[in-house]
């Protein structure tokens, strides 16, 4: 059971949207797609959903995605919009009655998803009279509520607090561990690297990395060195094979090599022998490569 | 509102009528004052509806008249085998009382003659002989008398109001959504088409039953009408007019009304999808208002002209066949057969545009370029290909 998209390109007029993109998801699998703005994320999920023509093949359990099996997608756009003049209770009866679900099925649940997302309002509230975070939680009851097969969530995380950027992660894993598969889009790569089994990155249409977290950030060598020294930052540049330096609290410096062999001469020299109180050589942080990623892309 | 704001202003209008009678204007009553109480009593009862039966002398009238309770009162007299009747009042009789008083005087008269000539039943039989006119009316082309202007105003009234009203409303709640997430939503759960098809069904649904309320509130506002002393003189005086307006009214006329309403609606629907984003609602109903206005309007030349080839060419084309079908058949000008032509082109044009817009509904709702009206229009139709 999975989610498959072969080399799919897509143009508008003459700029070249997405560019022979290719990966597949897992039914109980996350996957996250990182890039820039106008990377092509949003048009890959419209694309995913059918709103597009595009060249190429999406199938879904060896199906092609339409009408047929939108009942088991559960959608949130990257900008929440809801119905303002409905109650909550009936936004989610509206939407989940379009995904086949009888409104006797769904009101039971609603006070108990309601709970779930701790959403400030009870179930008459008009959705209009609700804050801009509750609305947020509202869109994500509908997008679950159903229970979906396959959850496209763009940009899930932004505009929410940490508190209910929790609640919305706790809300993930449970949808993986009942088997869904799941992708979405984020800029907070702290959030992919906790959630997600596997990652995209797309830059100008294209892919350019690929692969669970872990291979991906394997894959760019142990070149980062987190230490803890009364070492100067002007005396950490000029150790061999250090090519920047960030200091991040007092004595705590980041270092970043252009050679992950270097780490063992490194750690010798500032050492010599005694005591350190912090020294870890690591494969770079998802951020570092995004950013390093986008850098290349400028050079 | 917009379905009871008709009868909110008949009400208003009604009562504050009402409330001005009551309070400002002098009575329509007349007393009827008589030596002879047969003859004051005939009078009374063949008019109840204007004489107030408990005046009986002068002077209780003259009180009644200045205090503006009575409009006036009339005297009834018969000296030397001739009856008379005078009237004192603060302005004169209506005509129509007017007739009703002579017609009562010469019947009276009559039956006093008759009585003093002491004549035969056959002379009496053939005294009584009256004189009949018939009336046959060529059937001439062109609203050339009341029943049929009348039909003809209220009809393409009727439709142009309700257009203007619904293509409104259609338009800016289609241009709303225009570009808003809440369409990606809806489309990642049911097809455009089918989306499309039914919320154009539910407008249709609305319509039908504001129209089914106005003819169940019409019927219960005919009934009151019926029924008040205020309108029952005037709908029994006009009851055959009433009775043929509304036959013109309540036909297939309402068929074409609710066709044209209808494929408006549908061009509504594209036309609101067609603006540049939600907030150019305003603007959505532009187009098909400035089309439902051209087709009011051509009517206007052509009432009065319906062997004009336009007149016929146009009942048949969509758009404007609402409008100008309903003149034709109220005037008799169109066949059975003309009729269901014009309505099959009518519910094809209906199929074949809901099909076409509902199939680039999607990319016209999704696709959100700032740009002008045929870059919109050519990036909507290709969004999906």
């Amino acid at each position: 059971m999975m989610l498959r998209i072969e080399h799919i390109s897509k143009s508008f007029g003459d700029m070249k949207a997405l560019n022979d993109v290719s990966f597949t998801v897992n039914d109980g699998q996350i996957l996250g797609l990182i890039g820039q703005n106008g990377a092509g994320k949003s048009t890959t999920f419209h694309s995913i959903l059918n709103f597009l023509k595009y060249q190429g093949k999406i199938t879904w359990n060896d199906q092609v995605i339409n009408e047929t099996v939108f009942d088991k997608i559960g959608y949130l756009p990257e900008e929440r919009s809801l119905m303002p003049k409905l109650t909550i209770q009936q936004q989610i009866i509206y939407l989940a009655r379009l995904k086949n679900k009888s409104a006797k099925e769904i009101r039971p649940q609603i006070d108990l998803w309601l709970k779930r997302f701790a959403v400030k309002g009870v179930e008459k509230d008009k959705i209009k009279d609700l804050s801009k975070g509750n609305q947020q939680k509202v869109q994500l009851i509908c997008t679950l509520i159903h229970h979906p097969k396959l959850i496209i969530l763009d940009e899930p995380f932004s505009g929410l607090d940490p508190v209910n950027a929790d609640l919305l992660k706790q809300a993930i894993l449970t949808a993986k561990a009942e088997g869904a598969a799941i992708i979405f889009s984020s800029h907070d790569m702290e959030n992919v690297e906790e959630l997600c089994d596997k990652l995209v990155m797309l830059r100008d249409g294209q892919v350019v990395l690929k692969g669970t977290v872990h291979d991906v950030r394997q894959s760019f060598g142990r070149i980062r060195i987190t230490v803890t020294t009364d070492w100067s930052q002007e005396q950490l540049q000029l150790l061999p094979h250090v090519i920047k330096v960030e200091r991040q609290e007092e004595k705590r410096y980041i270092l970043s090599l252009d050679d992950e062999d270097a780490g063992s001469e490194i750690f010798d020299q500032l050492t010599q022998g005694k005591y350190i109180e912090e020294f870890s050589q690591q494969p770079p942080t998802l951020n570092e490569i995004f950013r390093l990623k986008v850098g290349e892309a400028h050079e | 509102m917009l379905v009871i704001g008709p009868f909110l202003m008949f009400g208003i209008t009604v009562g504050a009528g009402y409330l001005g009678g009551k309070s400002g204007g002098t009575s329509d009553e007349i007393a009827v004052i008589s030596q002879q109480s047969q003859l004051r009593d005939g009078f009374a009862k063949a008019n109840k509806d204007v004489v107030m039966n408990n005046v009986t002398d002068k002077k209780t009238a003259t009180k009644k008249m200045d205090a503006n309770k009575l409009a006036g009162y009339l005297v009834l007299k018969i000296d030397n085998n001739r009856v008379t009747g005078q009237y004192f009042g603060t302005k004169s009789l209506s005509s129509n009382l007017k007739v009703k008083v002579n017609s009562y005087l010469n019947q009276i008269q009559q039956q006093l003659n008759l009585t003093n000539a002491q004549l035969s039943k056959q002379q009496l039989q053939s005294l009584q002989q009256k004189s009949q006119l018939k009336e046959t009316i060529q059937e001439k082309a062109g609203t050339n008398n009341l029943v049929k202007t009348i039909s003809y105003w209220i009809t393409v009234m009727m439709v142009y109001i309700i257009l203007i009203t619904y293509t409104t409303i259609t338009a800016q709640e289609i241009a709303s959504e225009k570009g808003t997430k809440i369409m990606e939503i809806i489309f990642s759960s049911t097809t455009a088409i089918k989306y499309f098809l039914e919320k154009i069904f539910g407008i249709l649904l609305v319509i039908l039953t504001q129209i089914l309320i106005y003819l169940v509130g019409g019927w219960g506002i005919y009934i009151f009408a019926q029924n008040s002393s205020l309108t029952k003189g005037f709908l029994k005086q006009y009851n055959a007019l009433i009775t043929s307006v509304l036959h013109n009214i309540l036909s297939i006329n309402l068929l074409y009304l609710l066709l044209g309403v209808v494929i408006y609606t549908v061009l509504a629907a594209f036309s609101g999808a067609l603006v540049a984003k939600a907030e150019d609602a305003s603007k959505a109903a532009q187009p098909v208002i400035m089309l439902n206005l051209l087709a009011f309007f051509i009517t206007f030349p052509f009432q009065n002209n319906l062997d004009s080839i336009i007149v016929k060419i146009l009942s048949y084309v969509p758009f404007f066949s609402s409008y100008f079908m309903p003149m034709r058949i109220i005037n008799n000008d169109a066949s059975g057969m003309e009729i269901i032509l014009s309505l099959l082109v009518l519910i094809v044009s209906i199929i074949l545009l809901s099909m076409y817009i509902g199939k680039i509904y999607q990319g016209l709702m999704l696709q959100t370029d700032d740009s002008s009206f045929w870059k919109r229009f050519k990036r909507g139709i290709s969004y999906n290909k």
